[in-house]
Formats: structure tokens, sequence, C-alpha cells
């Protein structure tokens, strides 16, 4: 970072240098807003990551953090840093559309306690991030409110359902976002917009206040610049939390501290099938060229043979068609055609899964998590890729309600659910672009709660790689 | 376990109160009937007394050291 960064663009700096240099009084909350801002009207016209955009509340409220700062009072650890989120963290006397036509003018009395500990720390909101309906679909179409673009090339993907989050955080309009991962939907935008996104451990974020999606396998997690940025996030958020019995009461590791550290000692497994079949080439290449830098920096690599993911996959499939269909059931029965066809169509496979396929799929769980640790003993991470290939074109993955839809659904989701089934910390991050210039991201699994490791590798790649530091040029 | 046909979907939608027609429960079979094929080496295999909080106990279990291949 340097003063002339500063002084020309803040909004590219990473969530770490910004609330340094705005602690220190190096460039202030308004300017750094209004960087955010401009870069916003640049891109928002060929991106339509934004839901809404709130200019004028944002730089009131980023001459309020400078005024409070001028006086010596520093609101926390983001003091002035503007962030927008995923549209589906309940923002009191805020409309939270959660991507849909359902909920368009729905108006949030609470605020979800993720968003609220960000906004402690002093942070303040540029507006909200699009998203497909109701957090169910893997791409960033929505039916509504158009499809979200990437930046890295207008007309493919961004991945979903953070769509707004992973484009966004991407074309730096935003420092970071919230995004959710319930079935790959932190991990997948990740992937496909060049960014870092962590799929928390199911329990390690409240989940108060966030949309429901599937109570089993819901969690909430950041996408960033950094993995470093991620850490930052996650030592604000994670934790116990009244309003969230699901959210565990144990310690919350020093993420922060963890980031500083090299992956020397550390052993990382590379599965020898599922995980490695039928890649598109140069995502086999950029996994291999992932696995040649950890051995570069220190880290120990051996082959790990998992238990069957697809059985994982399938598992997840039945409690997440079922746990979803029973949230929308009311409106499904009072206002199906205010659906998206594809979301509905979602929605109602959950009808065809028996109560007792429900419960035996929730009952493998437990010993179903247990084979996958057993197998990774020893291990400390497994790398793997996000997804089979790099971001598709909007045209081809739009598939509607077509017969085909769902196998196109789980062929870009393959290398996601298990870990959601499982419950399980993926930390997806930045890896290498393909020769037509689209980012491919790795992700690292990590052991239950063990979000820490997983931002310790992360990091360490990102010092020894800049993948994580190229930026989208606007066309 | 076994995929459950069109008809069969049909029925279990009208006694969850949201009828489907024939086509879509025929869409629906298509689309789920993989998830029902992929669990079905579990599906009633589990122990009796299993119960799904094994879950929890799963993850806060210290995870044995031994090394790795």
């Amino acid at each position: 970072m340097n003063i002339h960064q500063i002084s020309t663009e803040p909004a590219l700096l990473s969530l770490t240098a910004i609330a340094q240099a705005i602690a220190a009084k190096r460039v202030s909350s308004r300017e750094v807003t209004q960087s955010c801002l401009d870069r916003i009207a640049q891109w928002q016209p060929r991106l339509n990551a934004f839901m809404a955009i709130e200019a004028e509340q944002a730089l009131a409220s980023a001459d309020a953090a400078d005024a409070a700062l001028a006086k010596g009072k520093v609101g926390g650890a983001l003091h002035g840093v503007p962030l927008a989120h995923k549209d589906m963290y309940y923002d009191a006397g805020k409309v939270v559309t959660c991507g849909s036509k359902i909920r368009r003018d729905f108006v949030a009395t609470t605020t979800s306690t993720a968003l609220q500990r960000l906004k402690d720390a002093g942070t303040i909101r540029l507006g909200s991030l699009q998203m497909s309906e109701f957090a169910y679909g893997p791409t960033g179409h929505n039916s509504h409110y158009g499809p979200v673009h990437n930046p890295w090339a207008i007309d493919h993907v961004t991945g979903g359902s953070s769509s707004g989050s992973g484009s966004a955080v991407a074309a730096r309009l935003t420092f970071a976002a919230l995004g959710s991962d319930t079935g790959g939907s932190i991990r997948m935008p990740a992937h496909f917009c060049g960014v870092t996104g962590l799929k928390t451990t199911v329990g390690r974020i409240s989940r108060a206040g966030a949309m429901p999606l599937s109570q089993s396998l819901d969690t909430v997690g950041p996408l960033a610049r950094s993995a470093e940025d991620c850490a930052l996030l996650m030592a604000l958020m994670a934790g116990a939390d009244p309003e969230d019995p699901t959210a565990v009461t144990g310690p919350v590791p020093d993420y922060n501290a963890a980031v500083q550290r090299s992956m020397k000692g550390l052993t990382i497994g590379v599965p020898t099938a599922f995980y490695v079949d039928d890649l598109d080439a140069e995502v086999a290449r950029i996994l291999d060229e992932t696995i040649a830098v950890f051995k570069r920096e220190g880290a120990h690599i051996v082959q790990v043979e998992l238990p069957d993911q697809r059985q994982f996959t399938a598992a997840c499939q039945l409690v997440l068609a079922v746990e979803a269909a029973a949230f929308h059931k009311r409106w499904m029965i009072e206002r199906p055609q205010d659906y998206g066809p594809q979301v509905l169509m979602r929605l109602q496979n959950g009808l065809a899964v028996p109560g007792v396929s429900y419960l035996e799929a929730m009952r493998w769980r437990g010993p179903a998590l247990a084979a996958y640790l057993a197998a990774v003993a020893g291990v400390d991470a497994v790398i793997a890729p996000v997804a089979p290939v790099a971001a598709p074109t909007i045209a081809e993955s739009d598939v509607g309600n077509s017969p085909d839809a769902e196998a196109v659904i789980q062929r870009l989701t393959r290398f996601t659910r298990p870990v959601n089934y499982l419950g399980l910390p993926s930390l997806a991050i930045p890896t290498g672009f393909t020769a037509s210039g689209l980012p491919v991201g790795m992700q690292l699994i990590g052991r239950s709660f063990d979000e820490a490791t997983l931002l310790r590798i992360g990091a360490a790649f990102q010092r020894a790689t800049d993948f994580h530091d190229r930026i989208p040029e606007l066309a | 376990m076994t995929r459950p046909t069109p008809k069969e979907i049909k029925a279990i939608a009208d006694v969850a109160g949201v009828p489907v027609s024939a086509e879509v429960a025929t869409r629906i079979a298509n689309s789920i009937g993989p998830a029902f094929e992929g669990f079905a080496p579990v599906a009633g295999t589990l122990p009796f007394d299993l119960e799904p909080a094994t879950f929890l106990l799963a993850q806060g279990a210290k995870t044995p050291k031994k090394a790795a291949k």
C-alpha cells in the first residue's frame, strides 16, 4: 500500500489495508466510500451485482464515521469501512428481498447477528447485493432481477447463490461481503469470480436473522479479497449467540494470528478419486500447480482415500430438498406463480422424499462424518477443485426448469455438496486462470471448527502467489 | 431404496397438501431420482439405535493423529 494508491483509488485496497488506513487517518471514510460508489457506478450497469445502492446514506454514514474518528471515537476494527452483503441478511428497517419476488417488499424488523457484529465493528452500508432467488441456485441466474455477470467475462456466470457477493468483491465494489453456503453458494462464486470465500463449519457463526434454506446445512461466511481479510471478518463474527442455539459456545480461535503463520509442517491431502475425476484439463493443470506451490511453501503432501463422496452428495440432496420445501410450503401453496420456474421446480422435489428417507439421511450424518474424519486423520486439510470447470456462459447454463436442469445443477455442485452434508469448513481460494482469462479456484476442506488452519494455508499460499490480487478491467 | 414413481410422487404431494400435476410429478421423479439411487447403499442399513444427534458428537470428537499414507 502506498499513498499514491490511497489517493487515487482506495477501493482497490484490501479490507485489512483500508481499515488500517482509515484508523490511521491516511484516508477518510468518505473518500473510501466515494471510491467504492464511483466503481459501483461504472460497473453496476455491466454486472447487475447490487440489489440496492444507497449512496447518500452511505456517504452520510461515512461522514459520521469521520467525525467520530476526529473526536477520537473509534467504532471498532472496521471503523468507517463500507461494505455490502448478500440480500438475505436482515437489517432492521431495510428491505431484504432474498432475491425473490415474494419478499420484494419485505422490511426486516431485526438485524442478523452476523451483520450486527460487523456493524458493531464500525462498518457502514453501501447497499445490498444480488443473489439467486431464496439462495436456491448455483449459477447466479435470477428470473426476477436478471443474472449477475462475471467481471472477468461479462457473458459468463458468477456462480451462486452468493452471485452479487462474488461479482462485487471481484470487481472491487465492496471490500468484502457476507454470503451463505448450503450446497456451495460461497465457494462457487469465489471459484468463478476469483475471490476468497470461506464456507464455515455448521455452528461456527450464528444464523440468527439470516434467511433460512436448510436448517441442517445453512452456513454464514465471508467472501473477500484474501484469506487475511476473511480472518479479520471471522474474528468479528464467530462465536456463541443467545439468538441462535445452534451456534457453538466453545472458544473462538485467533484467526488473525493464524494467517501470519507459514504452512510449514502442515500436511495437505490430495484425494485419490472423485475430486480428481473428469476435470477440465485446465482445472487439472491448476490443481497440480497449486499442489506444487504447497510443496514449495513447506507443506507435506499425501494422498488420501476418502469415503464414497457420491453418497454424501445424495444424502445432501435429500436433506436439502426436504428442508427447503418445508420452509417454503406455505408460499408453494399460496403463491406458486411468484417463484421463478427453476426454484419452484427444485422446491417441489422435496415433496417426493418420504419422512423416513429424510431421517435416514439425517441419522447417517454422524457416522458419515466420523468415517470421513478417520480417512483424513493426520491430514490438516484436503485440497480439491471447487468445480470441474471454470465459469460457463450465462446462456449455456440457463436451463430454467427444463428436464435436464437438475443434472446441470448436480454437475456444477458435484464437489461442494459433500462438504455441506458433513458440515465441514472449506476455504475457496483463487489459484489460477484459464487461457481465456477465467479464474479457477480450489477448496481447502478442513476438520470441523478448524477454519484457522484453512485460513493459515490460504494466507500462506497468497503470500506466494498473486492470483487474489489481480483485478478485472472494465471492457 | 428405489426412486419413487410419478404416480407415487403425485400421491405424496397430495398428502403433503401441495398437489402437483402428472407432468410435474414425472419431472420431479426424474429430478430427485438420482438422489435416491445414490443413497440406496445406505438406506435400510443403519443401526437401530443411531440418532441424528450423533452428528454433533462426531463434530466434537478429537481426531486421531495417525499418519496418512
